[in-house]
């Protein structure tokens, strides 16, 4: 976990604790996580019991727009899109078809698109975002922080704030307000770096 | 004549003369795999003839090896059928198991999450009493296993090992009473295990498994079976015809003390008691047959010398 600018397992049990360090390094490695992780900071107390993890995220790439995958020309009333990359034309083809109507939107093959829009309509076609690198990153984040926290842990809750996450999980009810748990996680990390 | 669990691998070629062999000396194949052009064979074989074995074998390139777990069947319990627990570390430690010739059973707990409500419902518990011996998959956390535990041994009355995070000595000052075997170092991970000091721990589950099976078998050894499981095996196979309609890669699987023979109950326990292994001598008079909780198998448990009087 060379990668990560801070990164801690602690527990009330080390040799526990040590052996979740391993978890978690593996967890992260596998979900493809470590691109957008700067700093990590996981507790486990199987006493109580209770799991926190907090973190930090590294910046995220900006929102996908049509210009960044597509190229586009336009013959007379048509506006022809040519896909570069296609791991965005699923979403672009929601869009379009939600906007103008199937009928109006052409894929003569896999690659091009074809659309009969107005002066007014074709303005700003360029800019339109198609995808949101931040909305999956909340979700994945999340997912691997259940993978990693013992099984049974199944009363949880998270968050995700400008850049910050952190998760609490418990077997038993959680207490109301969890923010003090949690601040003291982060002044920890925040102590250590 | 004593018999020793052996496994041959080889060439599909002129595989059929080891088998002639085997059953030649007195032997029993427990069963065989035919993967691709090789032959794996799990067999019980005459401890005085294993060089005959092994002289036989060697111009068809084929490897006679010890395998101390042939004939056993054994329960490998995972906590949960979750990601957490699956397929490392319990398919790893299932699958070493098997190369030590042991016929392994997954069973992942319905409620086995948590320390908290972890628990075994009646079906797993006598599905896992159903085996020669049972290992649990424990986690990290010490203070996990000590609570776990009393639920889990709780109407368990076959051996059982136990794995977890915590050191051997460490888990041997948790669990009171004291179960059969512990394996320390092997909790929950995520990765597979293909690392020397990993590779060594599954070695060290099997000897420990080894070293439980063998008081077992002295165990039985002080009242010995009406008959050996592997001859039992070897009368079923040849008696009751409908066990080869079975598409089951082991129709009948032995155990240390017994039989599952996988066909069902209703339709055949009448006549598989019926089946003679003897003049004079039925199974169901040696053995007794009785519904097996996986699936609607037949379990049949042979008596002790001391129940009929006699062995065949």
């Amino acid at each position: 976990m060379q990668t990560l600018e801070y990164f801690q397992v602690e527990s009330t049990e080390p040799a526990g604790g040590e052996l979740y360090r391993r978890i978690a390094s593996t967890v992260i490695t596998d979900h493809d996580i470590l691109r957008v992780l700067d700093r990590l900071r996981i507790f486990i107390d199987p006493e109580v019991p209770i799991f926190i993890a907090v973190g930090i995220t590294r910046t995220v790439p900006r929102n996908v727009i049509v210009r960044d995958f597509a190229g586009i020309t336009y013959d007379g009333d048509k506006v022809i899109l040519s896909i570069a990359d296609e791991t965005y034309l699923a979403p672009l083809l929601e869009l379009l078809w939600r906007r103008f109507g199937k009928d109006r939107i052409v894929q003569p093959d896999r690659f091009t698109i074809e659309m009969n829009l107005g002066d007014e309509e074709r303005e700003g076609i360029e800019e339109m975002i198609v995808a949101d690198p931040t909305e999956g990153l909340f979700r994945d984040l999340i997912y691997t922080m259940q993978v990693i926290c013992p099984e049974g842990f199944k009363v949880k809750r998270q968050s995700f704030q400008n850049g910050r996450f952190w998760f609490v999980a418990s077997e038993n009810t959680l207490q109301e307000d969890v923010t003090p748990l949690i601040e003291e996680q982060f002044s920890i990390m925040g102590e250590a770096s | 004549m004593i018999l020793v669990p052996i496994t041959y691998k080889g060439g599909v070629y002129r595989h059929d003369e080891i088998l002639d062999l085997i059953e030649d000396m007195g032997g029993y194949i427990i069963q065989k795999h035919m993967i691709a052009q090789d032959v794996v064979l799990q067999a019980l074989i005459p401890r005085d003839d294993i060089e005959i074995l092994r002289t036989v074998s060697r111009p068809l390139a084929g490897e006679v090896i010890f395998a101390p777990l042939v004939g056993t069947e054994i329960a490998i319990v995972s906590m949960s059928l979750e990601i957490h627990h699956l397929p490392h570390a319990s398919c790893d430690v299932a699958e070493y198991l098997r190369t030590a010739g042991a016929k392994t059973n997954m069973i992942g707990l319905a409620r086995g999450f948590g320390k908290r409500i972890g628990l075994l419902s009646d079906e797993e518990r006598d599905i896992i009493n159903e085996h020669d011996l049972v290992i649990y998959l424990f986690g990290n956390f010490e203070t996990c296993i000590k609570q776990k535990m009393p639920t889990f041994r709780r109407g368990i009355h076959i051996p059982i090992i136990v794995t977890g995070g915590p050191s051997t000595d460490s888990l041997k000052k948790l669990i009171d009473p004291p179960v059969a075997g512990y394996v320390g170092g092997f909790g929950r991970f995520m990765h597979r295990t293909k690392e020397a000091p990993e590779i060594a721990k599954l070695d060290e589950i099997v000897s420990e498994v080894s070293r439980v099976l063998d008081g077992r078998r002295s165990e039985i050894a002080k009242d010995p079976l009406s008959i050996s499981p592997a001859r039992l095996m070897d009368v079923i196979l040849e008696q009751l015809p409908d066990i080869h309609d079975v598409t089951s890669p082991v129709p009948v699987v032995v155990q240390m003390d017994g039989v599952r023979v996988k066909l069902p109950y209703d339709p055949f326990a009448a006549q598989l008691k019926e089946v003679e292994v003897e003049k004079g001598v039925a199974v169901g008079t040696i053995c007794d047959i009785r519904p097996s909780r996986m699936r609607d198998y037949i379990l049949v448990k042979v008596k002790p010398f001391s129940d009929t009087g006699m062995m065949v």
